[in-house]
């Protein structure tokens, strides 16, 4: 999914998935930023993919 | 689509076969377990195993998280589930595994309040939504799902929401591959790794496959050539008598694992001394539990649980599917009395399941053409 909103306060993001869905995501694993493409298990983004 | 075209390309899925196909040695047979469900579902989904020689076989290993649950914990959540004024949540695999006297579809059928939850999340904000209903989640998994768990216990025990609670059956992916390579019942010459645990534990804990049992371990993604590239690379490590483990999912998977996650799982869980997994038993050390220091939303010491060990019925034989000992298609209801629709075992239920990886993709019985 691509992180599209960061809300550190809460520590959420508003993620996009391929097919256009948006959904709601715990970040407090990993350090993201708008634009960045994360690997999401069960709500949770587990790791940021890297090239 | 980025990370995902460039490792469904067929052309180059062709020059990996090719690969392959030069790497093997004429006349010998080589075993190698894919380890995770995910792999299993890919294989059988593109057609992986196709572009491999007839000496390279493939079996499944025990990490579909919802084909190692047990039935005997099916009927604990259903014993929950039944109680006054619970609302009972579960990923929506779990609603159809059935225990000894149905499932949590069929108990939810019959009037328990059971709902489909995508995240643990969503059933702490259920909890929040309904202060006077105890909510509680069936945690299932393996140690990519147990973060997520452990995070959402976190919030609850910070946030102070008294009514939910989680009745946990995570489990950790080391010991049944442990159990699995000291079994006489299977020789196997190499592993492809799980990949998305390996994103939380890393590479480093596979470690003792080549140390203490002398095979390969490549840790893979789910793409087709992600499987393709490891089993390359597995059969490469054989061919130069090498033995090590390699990390073929580097663009998620860092070799130490995810620091933060693996803190907060520390945190939250500690280690059961024994945990029964359906087809293997019971294994030491495999399962977790929650910590004394979150014991308050442990929905076992809530409630009252039957704790019951339950056989799996006769005709089923998802236990010796688990341990790769036989092809799906080889148990005596494969596709008859088992099917997606009306599943007896755990493997026909998730799509993770190898047998229902083999049915919904036509995989039965067949030969292939010997190199």
């Amino acid at each position: 999914m691509q992180v599209e909103r960061v809300d550190d306060a809460r520590g959420l993001a508003l993620c996009a998935a391929e097919d256009g869905s948006k959904s709601t995501v715990e970040i407090a694993l990993v350090d993201v930023a708008p634009g960045d493409r994360v690997l999401v298990h069960a709500g949770v983004a587990l790791a940021e993919l890297t090239a | 689509m980025r990370y995902v075209d460039e490792f469904r390309d067929p052309e180059l899925g062709r020059v990996l076969a090719t690969e392959i196909l030069a790497a093997v040695e004429p006349g010998r047979h080589y075993k190698f377990m894919e380890v995770c469900g995910g792999h299993t579902h890919s294989i059988y989904k593109y057609g992986v195993d196709d572009l491999l020689p007839a000496n390279v076989e493939l079996v499944h290993g025990p990490g579909c998280p919802v084909c190692v649950i047990p039935m005997g914990r099916v009927d604990d959540g259903i014993a929950i589930a039944r109680e006054p004024g619970v609302i009972f949540t579960c990923f929506g695999d779990m609603m159809r595994v059935p225990g000894s006297s149905g499932s949590l579809l069929e108990a939810k059928a019959e009037g328990a309040d059971i709902r489909m939850v995508y995240s643990p999340l969503d059933a702490l904000r259920i909890a929040k939504h309904n202060p006077d209903r105890e909510v509680v989640f069936f945690a299932i998994g393996f140690e990519t799902t147990a973060p997520s768990t452990a995070l959402t216990l976190k919030r609850a025990k910070a946030e102070g929401v008294p009514n939910f609670s989680c009745m946990c059956s995570h489990v950790t992916i080391v010991p049944p591959l442990r159990a699995l390579l000291d079994s006489p019942d299977l020789r196997l010459d190499g592993f492809v790794g799980p990949g998305h645990v390996s994103t939380v534990v890393g590479a480093r804990p596979f470690e003792f496959i080549p140390a203490d049992y002398g095979k390969p371990i490549v840790v893979a993604g789910f793409e087709p050539l992600d499987i393709l590239q490891a089993i390359r690379m597995i059969l490469a490590q054989l061919a130069d008598g090498r033995c090590e483990v390699e990390n073929q999912y580097s663009r998620v998977v860092p070799y130490e694992g995810n620091r933060r996650a693996l803190e907060v799982m520390a945190e939250v869980f500690e280690l059961r001394p024994h945990f029964e997994w359906r087809g293997l038993g019971f294994i030491s050390q495999s399962g977790l539990k929650l910590s004394e220091a979150y014991a308050d939303l442990d929905a076992e010491v809530r409630f009252s649980v039957p704790g019951v060990r339950v056989a799996d019925p006769k005709a089923c034989q998802c236990g010796e599917v688990l341990k790769g000992v036989i092809k799906p298609w080889e148990c005596k209801v494969f596709g008859t009395a088992c099917t997606p629709e009306r599943p007896i075992g755990t493997c026909m239920v998730s799509s993770e399941g190898a047998c229902a990886a083999y049915y919904n993709f036509g995989r039965f019985a067949r030969e292939r053409e010997v190199v």
